[in-house]
């Protein structure tokens, strides 16, 4: 009988042990919750320490940016890119005109001449591998990867996470219309326009 | 009582028993189930409150665009039902057709049915009859026919395990959730609901109120045999081995889906439903006030009695996400060298208890 009842009071004793314990997680869930709202709450970057100030070397592999007022069309980074992800299409310049709508300024701050309009610069990061290997051809240096040196002139940006696959090809190439590059562009159907 | 009232004012009704069916099943049966749909998405959702609460989580949660969940996730149950109808139906060719297609029902009738006795307040019951008690207890236990046809017509062998499983512990406890119930009978000296309730005014020992466990020790035992044997007829955890995912799948229900599970789980949310009722009406004072004569009109004796039973229903969540699944032959050795020497033990308990102390 003595067995009998100390059975009886060890299970409903440990029951409850186990109800306590989930009850005192479920009060304190404002405390020991661990999950994070992902888009709107992320978890702080870890601080990294590599031997060697980050900011002077690229190390970082996070999204590809250009800065299309910087770019000459010269297609190094689209023929070295190793899984052709970057598609880049242009087109002659007139010498007389100047659009900047259309991402056309003439010089670009290294001071080289643009003799070309850019239709069309995406890049899909769906197949970009994150080589690197487009930044160091650019003769402007005007892609790169986002953050490390780089964070003075776009943040980083290492997520980029979006709800629909075709958002995540970056146009870079400015909006034009159609008039906008035919008055920019020294090809008029199909015939040159001064000469 | 709709009926009865019916029946009183317009003379002719009783002529015409078409018009009685359609007004019963206007006034009683459309009710009674839209109330088990919208508690079973309340339910559903507290469900993943509560569970996503006691393993540190936060469950569903909407915010930002494209997560349209609503505030807190709100709208997550609504989802969960949309995309229940709208999902595939799915019948096995080996399976027997008829009795596949006719198990959900026969399992949602027996927790549907159990409403019709259930006293929300003094004047809000569909049936006051005077066996409701009996009633309940006797056609709460049809759903084990749906499951065994579930699990045989699915023609699987998990279906059948879980079938088989779920037959014997039903059969099982209910032998020591009616006799708790016995206990009650004994005290009140009526089967009805509301004269169980009825019977439940007042104080007891000074200030607690005259509810059923307050009234002796053996009350006591009796609700926590009631409502312990009542979670295992509605084959919750600990006692869901007819289910037992890391086992059998689902049990009964592995090749059923869409609307048809659907059923089976809203079967499942308004079983515990009515065993929380039950429990609350037979034990806790049902649409009484926890103070007597504090808030004792018919108005908050709704809240009271679905207060109580939500109570009930969490601690079943409670139990669910704190306690390990039990083992077959332990489920089968805690009821019948458990619970039902200790249910019989309270019923002479409480005879005594009756006899000598009032």
């Amino acid at each position: 009988m003595r067995a009998y009842l100390r059975t009886i009071w060890e299970s409903v004793s440990t029951l409850v042990t186990g109800m306590t314990i989930t009850w005192r997680h479920m009060v304190n869930i404002r405390k020991g919750n661990v999950t994070l709202q992902y888009p709107e709450e992320r978890w702080p970057r870890p601080e990294r320490d590599i031997g060697f100030d980050q900011d002077d070397y690229n190390v970082i592999r996070s999204r590809l940016h250009v800065d299309m007022d910087d770019c000459i069309g010269c297609l190094k980074c689209e023929r070295v890119c190793p899984v052709d992800c970057i598609k880049i299409e242009t087109e002659k310049v007139d010498k007389g005109e100047d659009i900047p709508d259309v991402g056309h300024t003439g010089i670009t701050s290294n001071g080289t001449k643009k003799a070309l309009l850019l239709t069309r610069f995406d890049i899909d990061m769906t197949e970009c591998c994150y080589c690197n290997l487009c930044t160091y051809p650019c003769p402007e240096e005007c892609i790169y990867m986002t953050g490390g040196p780089n964070s003075e002139k776009h943040p980083i940006d290492y997520e980029f996470s979006q709800f629909d696959r075709n958002d995540m090809v970056y146009r870079f190439a400015k909006e034009a219309s159609e008039e906008q590059v035919e008055k920019a562009t020294c090809v008029k159907n199909g015939e040159k326009k001064n000469g | 009582m709709i009926v009865d009232y019916l029946i009183d004012i317009i003379p002719f009704a009783a002529d015409w028993p078409g018009l009685v069916f359609v007004s019963v099943v206007i006034f009683c049966a459309v009710p009674v189930f839209l109330f088990i749909a919208v508690y079973a998405l309340v339910a559903i959702y507290g469900e993943l409150k509560v569970s996503s609460f006691m393993q540190d989580k936060i469950g569903p949660m909407g915010q930002g665009v494209g997560l349209h969940a609503g505030k807190w996730g709100l709208l997550q149950p609504i989802a969960d039902a949309l995309k229940l109808i709208l999902k595939e139906d799915i019948i096995p060719t080996t399976a027997d057709r008829k009795l596949f297609i006719l198990a959900p029902f026969i399992v949602f009738i027996g927790a549907f049915i159990s409403m019709a006795a259930l006293p929300f307040s003094q004047t809000i019951i569909v049936a006051d009859m005077n066996i409701g008690i009996f009633y309940i207890l006797a056609v709460s236990s049809l759903g084990v026919i749906g499951i065994i046809l579930a699990g045989w017509s699915s023609n699987n062998k998990w279906s059948l395990y879980g079938a088989m499983r779920s037959a014997a512990q039903i059969v099982s406890y209910e032998i020591p959730a009616g006799l708790s119930i016995i206990g009650v009978v004994m005290i009140t000296g009526t089967l009805s609901m509301q004269g169980i309730i009825e019977h439940q005014s007042g104080f007891v020992w000074g200030i607690l109120p005259n509810w059923i466990i307050f009234q002796n020790p053996f009350t006591f035992l009796s609700f926590f045999l009631f409502f312990i044997s009542g979670v295992a007829e509605c084959n919750r955890t600990p006692f869901d081995i007819p289910e037992a995912e890391s086992e059998l799948v689902a049990g009964a229900f592995t090749e059923y889906s869409g609307m048809r599970y659907a059923f089976f789980f809203l079967s499942e949310y308004a079983n515990m439903f009515v065993v929380s009722g039950v429990a609350a009406a037979a034990f806790l004072g049902g649409w009484r006030s926890p103070i007597p004569g504090v808030l004792d009109t018919p108005g908050w004796g709704i809240m009271w009695f679905i207060g109580k039973s939500m109570f009930l229903i969490f601690m079943m969540m409670w139990f669910r996400w704190t306690w390990p699944r039990l083992r077959v032959d332990q489920l089968m050795s805690v009821c019948w060298k458990g619970f039902i020497p200790i249910a019989f033990f309270n019923i002479f308990g409480i005879g005594i208890w009756k006899l000598l102390i009032g």
